[in-house]
């Protein structure tokens, strides 16, 4: 069972290439050379684009030029490649590589995306509920650090790969798969119409 | 076969075309109606809708053709000019589609899109020619002298044609867009009721602000009844204005280029 798995939903664009539970190889950069990336995976696994098995896709939220870019990316290859693929939130995935932290996105506009009872959210930082003594991971924990901290928050040092969405969680959240054109992006705001 | 994908505003079309020219399927899903309630198009309301459309687009193409992805030799996508975050999902999924089947992807400029137009079957025509491209999105003249050849002679500096017709429209009350709707009520009116002048830009540039301007003022002017009898004439005379400055234009570049063949 060979999984691709990318999310580009933040500045920090991932992704993988998974084998049932091995990760064959994982790689950052950003949204418009994801194709790049996949094709390094590929190659450095010895792998070819018709072996793939299942898209695992980010969902953001996050930017919504780089969300729409891995889902553009994804329908394309599962037109092509005849695959079926399953979403998985940009902030659940963070939450699987940092057991016990609270993920937290940069939304940009003053706000973070983050889960509030589980459920994600657009919030100002300052409203997000914290637990005395939270890790706050993700590049919104990044960007208001010096708010969560002052809440009593603690956020890793900035190198911090906790602070990194890496795509081998995509793949192993990836739960029922089905056709990639019925995977929603997770916008979580209306766009803005004042053109 | 070609596939071609093109995602730049607020149409999301793909086609597949031979190498002798010969389209097999065109589909175009125009999202006007989605924009209509904003008065023009909304950048990140097209781009979402872009996304849910472009993998459908390409199967209803390949169907239409009665084809497969395993029939196409190569895919060609709009880079751009155009809306950037728009550009990007027709970019990514044509580059995913060519990735994964080792097939060439070329990106194309959305003019020379236009101009090659001219060259499908039916009737394919040859360079050189002057092209004279006028839509919603563009007003301009090319000096189209090979294939791989054009030279920009001008462009609007403002307002393309085709938004002078719809903020025309929106002026006597018919709506967004109602370029086609200035035309139909055109055709009853008189288009000299009224002289609209069309401002002159040296060289063969385009101008269409003013043109809106006396409009505004014209309607201004009359109370609502007055409008609405008089809307015909306004329409025609608008209309007229904007058509006598195209036509000026296309003939002073084809004095200045010495062309035999207009393409509009
Ligand atoms: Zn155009």
């Amino acid at each position: 069972m060979l999984t691709l798995a990318f999310d580009t939903a933040t500045a920090d664009a991932t992704s993988a290439l998974v084998d049932a539970d091995e990760v064959l190889a994982e790689r950052h950069s950003r949204a418009q050379t994801l194709l790049e990336d996949v094709d390094a995976l590929l190659r450095q696994a010895g792998a070819h684009p018709r072996d793939l098995d299942l898209l695992a896709v980010g969902l953001g939220p996050g930017s919504f030029t780089g969300t729409r870019i891995g889902l553009a990316v994804a329908r394309g290859l599962a037109l092509s490649l005849d695959l079926p693929g399953a979403g998985v939130s940009t902030l659940a995935a963070l939450a699987a590589g940092a057991p016990g932290a609270v993920p937290v996105v940069d939304a940009k506009r003053r706000e973070v995306f983050a889960l509030v009872d589980g459920e994600p959210r657009v919030l100002a930082p300052a409203e997000l509920p914290l637990e005395p003594g939270a890790i706050c991971v993700g590049d919104g924990a990044r960007r208001y650090r010096a708010l969560f901290e002052e809440r009593g928050a603690l956020v890793p040092p900035d190198g911090d790969e906790r602070h990194l969405p890496r795509a081998r969680f995509h793949a192993r959240l990836a739960g029922r798969a089905g056709p990639v054109e019925e995977l929603e992006p997770l916008y979580l705001r209306v766009p803005d119409v004042d053109a | 076969m070609i596939l071609g994908i093109e995602t730049s505003c607020d149409e999301t079309a793909a086609a597949l075309v031979t190498g002798g020219g010969e389209i097999r399927a065109s589909v175009v899903s125009s999202q006007a109606e989605l924009h209509a309630p904003y008065g023009g198009v909304v950048p990140e309301v097209a781009s979402r809708r872009h996304l849910e459309l472009v993998t459908p687009v390409i199967r209803e193409t390949l169907a239409g053709a009665g084809a497969t992805l395993d029939d196409v030799e190569a895919v060609a996508v709009t880079q751009g000019p155009g809306l950037i975050g728009a550009l990007l999902v027709g970019v990514a999924a044509a580059k995913a589609i060519a990735w994964s089947r080792r097939l060439p992807l070329v990106p194309v400029d959305h003019l020379d899109g236009h101009v090659a137009s001219l060259y499908l079957q039916p009737e394919p025509l040859e360079p050189p020619f002057l092209c004279l491209l006028a839509s919603g999105g563009h007003t301009m003249l090319l000096d189209v002298r090979s294939y791989t050849d054009r030279v920009l002679l001008g462009s609007t500096l403002d307002d393309a044609a085709g938004e002078a017709f719809d903020k025309g429209a929106r002026l006597l009350g018919l709506g967004y867009p109602g370029g086609r709707e200035i035309d139909r009520l055109a055709g009853e009116g008189d288009g000299g009721a009224y002289d609209f002048p069309v401002a002159r830009v040296p060289g063969l540039d385009f101008s269409f602000s003013g043109l809106k301007t006396a409009l505004l003022y014209a309607v201004r002017d009359l109370d609502a009844d007055a409008v609405a009898a008089r809307r015909a004439d306004l329409a025609a005379s608008y209309q007229h204005a904007i058509v006598r400055a195209l036509v000026e234009r296309v003939r002073q570049a084809a004095e200045r280029t010495g062309s035999e063949r207009i393409a509009i």
